[in-house]
C-alpha cells in the first residue's frame, strides 16, 4: 500500500517458496559442509588415506561451485525477492537490523574468500595452512547462520522487541535458541547427505563404503538430533500461533507432518546406504538429497505458515498493513484505513473516488493492494475457485469480508477499508465467477455448514458454536436470523427458514455429550 | 483526484529509525559502492578483453595466452564484484528504500531475472576457466554468452538506478502495466550512462593486463610486455572514448543537473575537474610508460590515478542522485536512534575481518612471488 504491488498472476508467494527453498537447500550445506570438509582433511591426513584425500578434493569443487555461485546468488536472490514481494517487511527488516546485515556481509566475505583459497589452495598450501583456510571458512559461515538466524526468528516470534524495540531484544527473541541448534543439526546431517552424491560416482567400492559410513556418522545423529530440537522449537512458539493450523485450513499441520515423515524417510535411507554402501547410486544419493530437500522445505513452510497473517508477527501484516499505530506508520494501519478509506490513504490506487460505474474497478485495485500478498484472482490461492465452490453471491460474499480476521482461527488479517469499499471489492470477487450463485437453494445442514459457518467455525467440542447456540432449536435457529447480534464480527449472512432449521439439527447432531443442549435425543428431535 | 505524473506518489519513510546518523550510511554506501564497483570493472573489462584476445587469438598466437590467463581470474573477479555489492544494495535500501524499492518493483520481471542471468553467467565463467585450454572453441562461445549476460544485468541496474531517482514517471507507467516489465527506455541519460560504465570497465579491464603484466615482467618478459602493450592501448582508446560518451551523457542530463558539475555544486565541479584532468593524466602516464617499456609506471601510475578518478566518478554520481531526488528527499527527514548497543560491534568485526582478510592474502602468498610457507 506504501509501495506498490508487483502483479503477479501466478501468485509472486511462489517465487518466495522457490528461491528460499532451493537457497536453504544449499546454504546449510554451505555451513556443515564446511565443517566436514576440514574435518574430512584432517582424518584422511592422519590415516594417510590419499584415495580419501583425493575424493575430497573434488567435493571440495563440487561444494565451492554449489555454494559460492548457487549458494550465495540465491542468497541475494531471497532478499531480491522479497523486496519485490513485500518491500515494506524488507524495508524493516533492514531497518531494525542494519548492523546485523551489516555484520552478517562482513562473515560472508571472509567465507567466500576463505573458501575460494582453501579450494585453490589444495595443491599450492602446506596440510595446516590448508586446514586452516577450512576452519576460517567453517567459522565465517556459522556466524552467517548465527546472525541471521536472529533475523528469521525475529519474524515469528519478535517477543518482547514490540514493547522496546531495541536491537538485542529481537534478536535474541524467544525461538532464537532452538532455532540455531535445530538449523545446526540440519547442516550437520546435509554435510553426510551430500557426501554420498560425490561418493555415488567413486569407481573404488572401498572408498565409497568409508566415504558413505563417515557421511552417516554426520546424517545419522544429527537426524535423530532433529526430533528433540524439533520439539523444543515447536515448544517456545506460542501456541496460539499453531491455532490456525486448525480446522478447515490445516496446511501448517500437513506440512509438518509430512516434515517428520519425510524427516523419517531420509533416516531410513540414509540407514539403507550404510547397510549397502558399495552398490550406492548417483540416483539413490539424489533420491536421499530430494527426499531431505522436502524434509527441510516442510519445517520452513510450517515456520512460514503459523506466523500467517503477519510477516513480522503483530506487527506487520502480510499485507504490508502495520498491526498498530505507531509514529511515522504512513497511515497504513487497520484503524486508519477503516476511517479513511483505502482510496484516501493507498498510495498506489489509481482511481480515487468510488462511484457506482467503477465499483469492481475500484474493487480490483483495492484487492491489488489488500490481498494479492497472499492469493491471486483464478490461480494460487485463487479465489475464484474459493468463493465459486460454496456458492457465496455477492451478499455473502460482502458478509464475510467483515469477518476476515476470524477466518480459519486467524490466519487472515482483518478487511481495512470504509463499507463501501468493502462492497466495492465484493463486487469485483463477485466478477470474478463464471457461474450465478444461488445460496439459497442447498438445505442440508452440513453443506450450510461447511459452505457457511466453516470459514470461522469448527466441528469441534470447544468451538464457541455449541456452548453459544441455544440449546432449544427453534430458538436456536431464529438467533440464527440477525447474526451480528450474536457476536458483532460475525457476517450478516442471510439464512432462509429451511436452512437454519436443517443447519440447527445438523450441528445438534454433532453436539458433544454432556453439553448444554447436547442430546440429539429423539425427544429433542420430535420437538421440532 | 490524484493524476499520475503530475504529484509524484513517494512512498513513506520507513518507521524504524535510522540506527546511527545519515552520514554514516551515505559514508559506507559511497566507500563500498567504490569497491563493488571497481571489482566490476576488473571482472567485466577482463571478460570483454578475454573474448577479444579469444577472437583474434588466431592472428594472435600469444593472444591465446592471454584469454587463458584472464578467463581463470574471471570467477573469482565475479565473486568478489558480487560480495562487495551486496554492501551497497544494503545502505542503498537503508536511506533511499522508498525509491529503491519503487523503482524495482516497476521493473521486477528484469530485476528477478537478475538472479537467473547471474547464476548462468557465473557457471559459465566457471566453464571458461576449466575449460578454456582443452575445449577452447567452446569456451570462446560460452565467454561470449557469460559476457552477455553480465552486459545485460549491468543494463538492467542501469534502468532501476535511473527509474529510480526520477519519481515523477513511476505513477503512469506503474498503472499501465503493474506487471514488472517497466525499464526507464525513455530516459535519455539511459544509454550514455550505461556506456559511461560499461566503456570504463573495459578501460579498467585494460589496466587489469597491466598489472598482469607487472605480475610476469621477470618470470616471463616477452609474454609481459606483449599485454602491458595491449593492456595499455586498450586503455588508452577506452579512456579516449570516454571523453565522448561522457560529454554525451553529460548533454543528455537535464540543464539544471548539467549544471552541477559546471559550476552550480563546488564539490561535483571539483570532482568533475579532477575526473576530467585525471584522464587526461592517465592517457598521457600510459603513452609514456608504454614508450619507455616503464612497467611500474603503468601498473602503479596510472592504477592509482585511475583509481582517482574512478572515486571522483563515483562521488559525482551520488552528487547527481541527491539533485535528482532534491524535491523530494532530504536527510533531515530521517529520524535517529543510534543503536549504540551494536554499532561499535559492527564496527569492530569490520576492522576484524578487514584484517583476518588481509593475513589470508598474505599466508596464501598473494603479496609476495614465493610460495606460501607454514607458519
Amino acid at each position: 500500500m506504501n509501495y506498490p504491488v508487483w502483479d503477479v498472476l501466478f501468485g509472486s508467494g511462489l517465487l518466495i517458496a522457490l528461491v528460499a527453498g532451493l537457497h536453504v537447500f544449499v546454504s546449510h550445506f554451505a555451513v556443515g559442509g564446511g565443517l566436514f570438509l576440514v574435518l574430512t582433511e584432517r582424518k584422511a591426513r592422519r590415516t594417510n588415506d590419499l584415495a580419501l584425500l583425493n575424493w575430497l578434493k573434488a567435493h571440495t569443487r563440487f561444494f565451492a561451485l554449489l555454494t559460492v555461485v548457487f549458494g550465495a546468488v540465491s542468497g541475494v536472490g531471497i532478499w531480491f525477492t522479497i523486496g519485490l514481494i513485500s518491500p515494506s517487511a524488507t524495508s524493516d527488516l533492514i531497518h531494525i537490523f542494519v548492523w546485523g546485515w551489516a555484520i552478517e556481509w562482513v562473515t560472508f566475505f571472509i567465507e567466500i574468500s576463505a573458501v575460494l583459497l582453501y579450494l585453490y589452495g589444495w595443491d599450492k598450501l602446506p596440510p595446516k595452512l590448508h586446514e586452516w583456510y577450512g576452519w576460517i571458512y567453517f567459522l565465517a559461515a556459522f556466524s552467517s547462520l548465527v546472525v541471521i538466524n536472529g533475523i528469521i526468528t525475529f519474524m515469528l516470534t519478535p517477543g518482547s522487541w514490540i514493547d522496546v524495540h531495541k536491537f538485542w531484544i529481537g534478536f535474541f527473541n524467544p525461538t532464537y535458541l532452538p532455532s540455531v541448534f535445530f538449523r545446526t543439526a540440519i547442516c550437520l546431517a546435509l554435510a553426510g547427505i551430500y557426501a554420498l552424491i560425490t561418493a555415488s560416482v567413486q569407481k573404488d567400492p572401498d572408498l565409497k563404503t568409508r566415504i558413505v559410513r563417515w557421511g552417516a556418522l554426520w546424517t545419522v545423529p544429527s537426524l535423530l538430533a532433529l526430533v528433540p530440537l524439533g520439539w523444543w522449537y515447536i515448544h517456545e512458539i506460542p501456541a496460539s500461533l499453531f491455532l490456525s493450523a486448525r480446522g478447515p485450513m490445516p496446511t501448517a499441520t500437513h506440512f509438518a507432518s509430512l516434515a517428520w515423515i519425510l524427516l523419517a524417510v531420509t533416516f531410513a535411507l540414509m540407514l539403507l546406504a550404510v547397510f549397502t554402501p558399495r552398490r550406492l547410486h548417483l540416483v539413490f544419493a539424489l533420491l536421499v538429497a530430494l527426499v531431505a530437500l522436502g524434509a527441510m522445505d516442510s519445517f520452513e513452510f510450517v515456520r512460514e505458515d503459523v506466523r500467517k497473517p503477519f510477516v513480522i508477527e503483530n506487527y506487520l501484516y502480510d499485507n504490508s498493513l502495520y498491526a498498530s499505530s505507531m509514529p511515522g506508520d504512513g497511515g497504513f494501519t487497520v484503524d486508519n484505513l477503516n476511517n479513511t478509506g483505502v482510496l484516501h490513504a493507498a498510495n498506489w490506487i489509481n482511481q480515487r473516488n468510488l462511484t457506482a460505474g467503477n465499483q469492481v474497478e475500484v474493487g480490483h485495485e483495492i484487492f491489488r493492494v489488500e490481498c494479492q500478498s497472499c492469493h491471486t484472482p483464478n490461480a494460487y490461492r485463487g479465489i475464484h475457485q474459493l468463493i465459486e465452490q460454496r456458492q457465496w453471491d455477492p451478499a455473502s460474499v460482502s458478509a464475510m469480508l467483515t469477518g476476515l480476521s476470524l477466518m480459519h482461527n486467524g490466519v487472515m488479517p482483518p478487511f481495512a477499508g470504509t463499507d463501501a469499499e468493502r462492497d466495492a471489492l465484493a463486487a469485483y470477487l463477485n466478477s470474478l465467477q463464471t457461474i450465478t450463485p444461488d445460496p439459497s437453494t442447498f438445505t442440508n445442514g452440513k453443506l450450510v455448514f461447511t459452505n457457511q459457518c466453516s470459514m470461522c467455525h469448527q466441528n469441534q467440542p470447544d468451538d464457541p458454536l455449541f456452548s453459544g447456540l441455544d440449546p432449544n432449536p427453534q430458538v436456536a435457529a431464529d438467533s440464527l436470523k440477525d447474526l451480528p447480534s450474536l457476536f458483532p464480527l460475525m457476517p450478516a449472512l442471510k439464512l432462509n427458514q429451511t436452512q437454519r432449521t436443517s443447519l440447527v439439527q445438523w450441528l445438534n447432531t454433532q453436539r458433544p455429550a454432556g453439553k448444554p443442549g447436547a442430546p440429539p435425543s429423539s425427544a429433542a428431535q420430535g420437538g421440532n | 483526484m490524484i493524476h499520475p505524473g503530475v504529484i509524484p506518489t513517494i512512498p513513506a519513510i520507513d518507521p524504524n529509525p535510522l540506527p546511527a546518523p545519515y552520514w554514516v550510511f551515505k559514508l559506507l554506501l559511497l566507500v563500498t559502492f567504490y569497491l563493488h564497483i571497481l571489482a566490476m570493472n576488473l571482472m567485466l573489462g577482463g571478460a570483454a578483453l578475454a573474448l577479444l584476445a579469444r577472437l583474434t587469438s588466431s592472428r594472435h598466437p600469444m593472444r591465446s595466452r592471454i584469454f587463458l590467463d584472464v578467463a581463470k581470474k574471471i570467477p573469482t573477479l565475479l565473486a568478489a564484484t558480487i560480495t562487495l555489492g551486496i554492501a551497497p544494495l544494503l545502505f542503498v535500501q537503508v536511506i533511499y528504500g522508498q525509491y529503491f524499492y519503487t523503482s524495482t518493483i516497476l521493473m521486477a520481471w528484469p530485476w528477478f531475472l537478475v538472479l537467473v542471468l547471474l547464476i548462468a553467467a557465473y557457471y559459465g565463467f566457471y566453464f571458461v576457466a576449466h575449460n578454456g585450454k582443452r575445449r577452447p572453441g567452446a569456451a570462446g562461445v560460452v565467454l561470449f554468452l557469460s559476457l552477455a549476460l553480465v552486459l545485460l544485468i549491468g543494463f538492467i541496474y542501469t534502468n532501476n538506478f535511473t527509474l529510480m531517482q526520477t519519481p515523477a514517471r513511476w505513477a503512469a507507467r506503474y498503472f499501465a502495466d503493474p506487471s514488472g516489465w517497466n525499464l526507464n527506455l525513455a530516459d535519455p541519460t539511459l544509454i550514455p550512462r550505461y556506456l559511461h560504465f560499461i566503456t570504463a570497465a573495459v578501460a579498467v579491464g585494460g589496466l587489469l593486463l597491466v598489472l598482469l603484466a607487472l605480475a610476469r615482467w621477470k618470470h616471463d618478459p616477452e609474454y609481459a610486455a606483449y599485454i602491458f602493450r595491449f593492456g595499455g592501448k586498450t586503455f588508452e582508446y577506452a579512456t579516449m572514448a570516454q571523453f565522448l560518451i561522457g560529454l554525451w551523457f553529460l548533454i543528455s542530463l537535464p540543464r539544471d543537473l548539467r549544471m552541477l558539475f559546471m559550476g552550480d555544486n563546488p564539490i561535483a565541479t571539483a570532482m568533475f575537474g579532477v575526473g576530467v584532468l585525471g584522464s587526461l593524466a592517465a592517457i598521457f602516464l600510459m603513452s609514456e610508460a608504454l614508450r619507455r617499456q616503464n612497467i611500474r609506471m603503468g601498473a602503479f601510475g596510472v592504477t592509482g590515478v585511475t583509481a582517482a578518478v574512478i572515486l571522483c566518478m563515483s562521488i559525482m554520481r551520488d552528487n547527481l542522485r541527491d539533485a535528482y531526488l532534491k524535491p523530494y528527499f532530504h536527510p533531515s527527514q530521517f529520524a535517529v536512534k543510534t543503536q549504540w548497543a551494536v554499532f561499535p560491534l559492527f564496527l569492530g568485526i569490520f576492522i576484524g575481518g578487514v584484517i583476518l582478510w588481509l593475513v589470508m592474502l598474505r599466508r596464501y602468498g598473494l603479496f609476495t612471488s614465493t610460495r606460501p610457507t607454514e607458519e
